[in-house]
């Protein structure tokens, strides 16, 4: 056990360094100096070359990413160009948004999707499911931004239920999380379908059924129970991926989170913020996985640790 | 099965048909009717009814768009200010126009050849890539598997949509570099089903005989087990169209996409962000409409040939 834990911790920070090495190759090698976007309009060559002093630019870049490592060891990732403050602060202060939002949509698509799944594969091949699968398919078609204008053009420009955009109260999570669920649960309630309908087909069941099992308890305690692993996996995936992945739907709805963040902080060119996102957002999303992964054993007797681990 | 009666060692089998009490040779008690509503003739249909409803969303978008060039289209590009911003079903715009007096519909029908062109190159190159990969990896095991294996899983930690952006913003959101994008983010889903697929077949007698014959390791791989599996991997492909298209105008939208003035969906919804709150909201929910029924199209397909490849392999689920 504790091997196989020390294995994937182990992995994980693998994967993370990889993924911040990767970035800051790709913003060195990317067009367009920084330093032009930071000093006053039209400025003298020396002031750019002052800049770029200040930020280190002026080194060469494996001095770069040598210095950069060395600061990331410390628990620093340097400063924001643009806010002049340190650039894990400014991702820390906007990260409980995000958070928020991938939390909430997760649930809302978990509590909507599994009981849409399960009922799509009890009534498998029937009218009404064929009309569910098509909804789904539709779900999982849209263009995610073009959901949310749509939302915002019914609810808050016409019914002005909701305000336009950015956070003032609670209520104002309503539409970007139905924007992000709708996609999700599309893709979670097909997955607990095809998961159910192998299920609900075993041989197990029958002989439940013969003796007597109620259908309700049939479907949940026997079926679902032995569906259950595929499905955690999945919406663990799927939140690991919100972590990263809601930068267009919060660019949609101005909502103070990380992606809106890192999409001005790459007009910008604002290397130290951007590096300082990846970093915590790839780690955020690692972790996640992490403990599903470890919740695997917890969750299903026949998961043994070496084939979890092969 | 009562057809399979006959087997050589066994020459004194009755013909059931003539034996009394026997079912054969009377009117089944299984009813043409009854066939017709069982699970599985019905999941036959619904296959082909998701097939043409498919086709018809699908064709809906794409023959207007491929025949944007001859139709009588004004200019996507160049509008006249004195037409800015009608509304749809104006006298000679369709669609309605945009601030700029740009014809929406002929924006809508240029743009999408560029989504179009782009995705379709984006899922051939993904599409090839992943299959040489994923076959590689499940044919011939080893170092190479591991390799494409830890490559498959580390794209997987990535953060993609931002990895994208870098990319375009650091070779310029030309067709080709946005196309390869695309690529680079799609090529592990035909890789993975590959591999697995190629995995199960490797197994199986002909390949064995193929192996023993003495033919080449390549040749068995591309002209026996890649074969057998590609229907299934290329309904995969067909479905990384409906992505492509999406993740293009995601890209476009975010400001990565082909450069003003030419239109790509995403750059129509995103020119039109800033003017739905006014009272322009056609200028953001009809390229949506677009972009959404040819991908719910695409979808529909590829679910309904899965349905069927899945039913010609005998699969269950």
């Amino acid at each position: 056990m504790l091997k196989y834990v020390l294995k994937r911790v182990g992995q994980t920070i693998l994967t993370a360094f990889l993924a911040v090495a990767t970035v800051f190759v790709l913003l060195r090698m990317a067009p367009g100096d920084p330093a032009a976007n930071y000093a006053p309009p039209n400025p003298s060559s020396e002031q750019l070359a002052a800049i770029r002093e200040q930020f280190g630019l002026d080194q060469p870049i494996p001095l770069q990413f040598m210095t950069f490592l060395q600061h990331l060891f410390q628990g620093d990732v340097g400063s924001s160009f643009f806010f002049k403050r340190p650039a894990l602060e400014v991702v820390m202060e906007r990260l409980p948004y995000t958070i928020t939002l991938a939390v909430a949509s997760i649930v809302v698509t978990a509590v909507v999707a599994i009981p849409l799944g399960v009922w799509m594969a009890r009534r498998s091949d029937t009218a009404p499911e064929l009309g569910a699968n098509i909804g789904t398919i539709a779900g999982q078609s849209m263009p995610d931004f073009w959901i949310g204008f749509v939302l915002l053009i019914l609810f808050a420009v016409n019914l002005h239920w909701f305000a336009p955009s950015g956070f003032d109260s609670a209520a104002s999570i309503i539409l970007p999380t139905v924007t992000i669920a709708i996609l999700q649960i599309a893709l979670i309630s097909r997955l607990v379908r095809r998961e159910m309908v192998v299920n609900l087909a075993s041989p197990y069941l029958t002989v439940a059924r013969s003796r007597g099992v109620s259908e309700r308890s049939l479907t949940w305690r026997y079926a679902f129970s032995n569906a259950a692993l595929p499905v955690v996996t999945a919406l663990g995936t799927r939140f690991a991926a919100m972590l990263n992945g809601v930068v267009i739907v919060e660019v949609v709805f101005n909502w103070p989170g990380v992606g809106e963040l890192v999409v001005n902080a790459l007009k910008q060119r604002d290397f130290p913020l951007i590096q300082a996102t990846v970093l915590v957002t790839v780690l955020l999303a690692l972790v996640v996985q992490l403990i599903v992964d470890l919740l695997y054993p917890l969750m299903d007797p026949r998961v043994r640790l070496g084939e979890a681990s092969s | 099965m009562t057809t399979s009666t006959n087997l050589p060692g066994h020459p004194q089998v009755p013909n059931l048909a003539e034996v009394p009490g026997s079912i054969l040779g009377r009117d089944s008690a299984v009813t043409k009717v009854l066939l017709r509503r069982s699970a599985a003739a019905r999941r036959a249909r619904y296959s082909t009814v998701k097939i043409w409803v498919g086709a018809i969303c699908a064709g809906v978008v794409v023959i207007p768009v491929v025949l944007a060039g001859v139709l009588p289209l004004p200019d996507p590009i160049v509008g006249a200010l004195s037409e800015s911003s009608l509304p749809p079903f104006s006298a000679g715009h369709l669609l309605g126009t945009d601030p700029n007096g740009r014809d929406l519909l002929s924006r809508i029908l240029h743009g999408g050849q560029t989504s179009l062109v782009i995705g379709f190159l984006a899922i051939f190159v993904s599409g090839l890539f992943g299959i040489v990969a994923g076959a590689a990896a499940g044919y011939f095991g080893g170092w190479v598997d591991t390799i494409i294996s830890r490559l498959l899983e580390a794209q997987m930690a990535l953060p993609l949509l931002l990895m994208l952006l870098l990319v375009v913003a650091l070779f310029g959101p030309s067709i080709p570099v946005i196309t390869l994008v695309i690529a680079f983010a799609q090529w592990p889903e035909p890789a993975r089903i590959t591999r697995a697929l190629v995995l199960v077949e490797r197994e199986k007698p002909y390949v064995a005989a193929a192996r023993v014959l003495g033919l080449p390791k390549f040749s068995i791989l591309s002209k026996h087990v890649v074969p057998n599996i590609l229907q299934q991997v290329l309904v995969v492909v067909l479905l990384l169209l409906a992505q492509a298209v999406l993740l293009e105008s995601a890209l476009s939208f975010l400001g990565a996409g082909v450069q003003r003035p030419y239109p790509t969906w995403g750059g129509i919804i995103s020119d039109g962000r800033e003017l739905f709150v006014t009272g322009k909201p056609w200028l953001v929910t009809v390229p949506g409409v677009a972009i959404a029924l040819l991908v719910v199209g695409v979808n529909l397909i590829g679910d309904g040939l899965r349905d069927r490849v899945r039913r010609a392999k005998g699969d269950r689920a």
